[in-house]
């Protein structure tokens, strides 16, 4: 009885403290029991090939992981330019997007979230096609992204 | 499959509530020779274990660990990275807004507005800037390592994760502060 009524509090107290009050109002999908799905004879069903998910979008991540470094560290080193301030805001830009992907996969699940997880993607693309014309006007009226943050730096 | 239906199905006889340590072993080979099963089809052998899937317990999360290097640099290399990337966002999204809406907004103001800021705050807002930056940069060539396959033992992670730490305060305490 008193396993019983523990793992009960356990249950209760888990869905009220991991589930942050924005995300209260809106319905999920009820999981089953173990979050299992199916029998275990069910064959498995592979997602479908998708040309940038995969191994192709990890390693592009980590493409653009490496030539950040170097693009990164220049400002510090050898002072910047707008070639070099453009490509490195323009690989940012990707990195974020795909960091902010990484969690909406993460904490937006479809298999919970259902359609949300689609809208989450979709603003996240939108937000990224708009601070894609942010970055080119701090590249174009602000003189790069490391000058502006260099001035906020010595004010 | 035959134990797993037995489980649920399991016919005890009537005498359970009298058991007493002398009768154990005569109620016992009653027990043996009384039990009996029921047949049930697939489907119903699945809805018992689905109901049984209801009653196991969960296992516990997060919170009953001990705190360890490794989950700790791993959370941190999140959080920093969405929050810089959330400043990133804010920043030249906020700049697009200001471009299209014609709001008074560009990166003079953003400037005189820091310049404006006390000294202490000033201070305070670069190392919320300068620290995440260095750990995140520093953790991502650790993860970059990682990724080559090299540092994946437990020394490995353990080795390069202070290497990290000792970056990350070496390199965001002098663009903090000098």
């Amino acid at each position: 009885m008193l396993s019983l009524s523990t793992r009960v509090g356990l249950n209760t107290s888990r869905t009220a403290l991991f589930r942050p009050a924005l995300i209260r109002g809106i319905k999920t999908i009820p999981q089953p029991p173990g979050y299992i799905v199916g029998t275990v004879n069910d064959a498995y069903i592979p997602p479908k090939p998708h040309k940038l998910e995969g191994s192709l979008h990890w390693t592009s991540e980590r493409i653009v992981s490496i030539g950040l470094v170097p693009l990164v560290l220049a400002p510090f080193i050898t002072g910047t330019s707008t070639v070099i301030d453009s490509s490195m805001s323009a690989l940012l830009l990707y990195h974020c997007y795909a960091g902010f992907q990484a969690c909406i996969i993460d904490y937006i699940p479809a298999r919970v979230y259902g359609a949300y997880h689609s809208y989450a993607m979709y603003l996240l693309t939108f937000g990224t096609g708009v601070a894609a014309y942010g970055v080119y006007e701090i590249e174009s009226k602000e003189g790069g992204f490391a000058g502006l943050l260099s001035k906020v730096w010595k004010a | 499959m035959l134990a797993r239906s037995g489980l649920g199905l399991l016919r005890k006889p009537a005498t359970g509530a009298m058991f007493g340590a002398s009768r154990l072993a005569v109620s016992r080979m009653i027990v043996a020779r009384s039990v009996s099963t029921v047949k049930a089809s697939h489907e119903q052998e699945q809805e018992i274990l689905i109901a049984q899937r209801k009653n196991r317990p969960q296992s516990p999360h997060l919170t009953i660990y001990k705190p360890q290097l490794t989950a700790i640099l791993s959370t941190f290399h999140r959080l920093t990275g969405v929050a810089m990337a959330g400043s990133f966002y804010a920043l030249t999204c906020g700049l697009a807004a200001s471009s299209i809406l014609g709001l008074p907004f560009d990166g003079a103001s953003l400037v005189s507005a820091f310049a404006a800021l006390p000294v202490a705050i000033k201070v305070f807002a670069k190392a919320l800037m300068a620290y995440p930056f260095a750990y995140h940069f520093a953790n991502g060539i650790r993860h970059l390592v990682w990724d080559f396959g090299k540092e994946l033992t437990i020394p490995g992670v353990y080795r390069t994760g202070y290497i990290v730490l000792g970056f990350t305060a070496a390199v965001g305490s002098y663009l903090a502060f000098f």
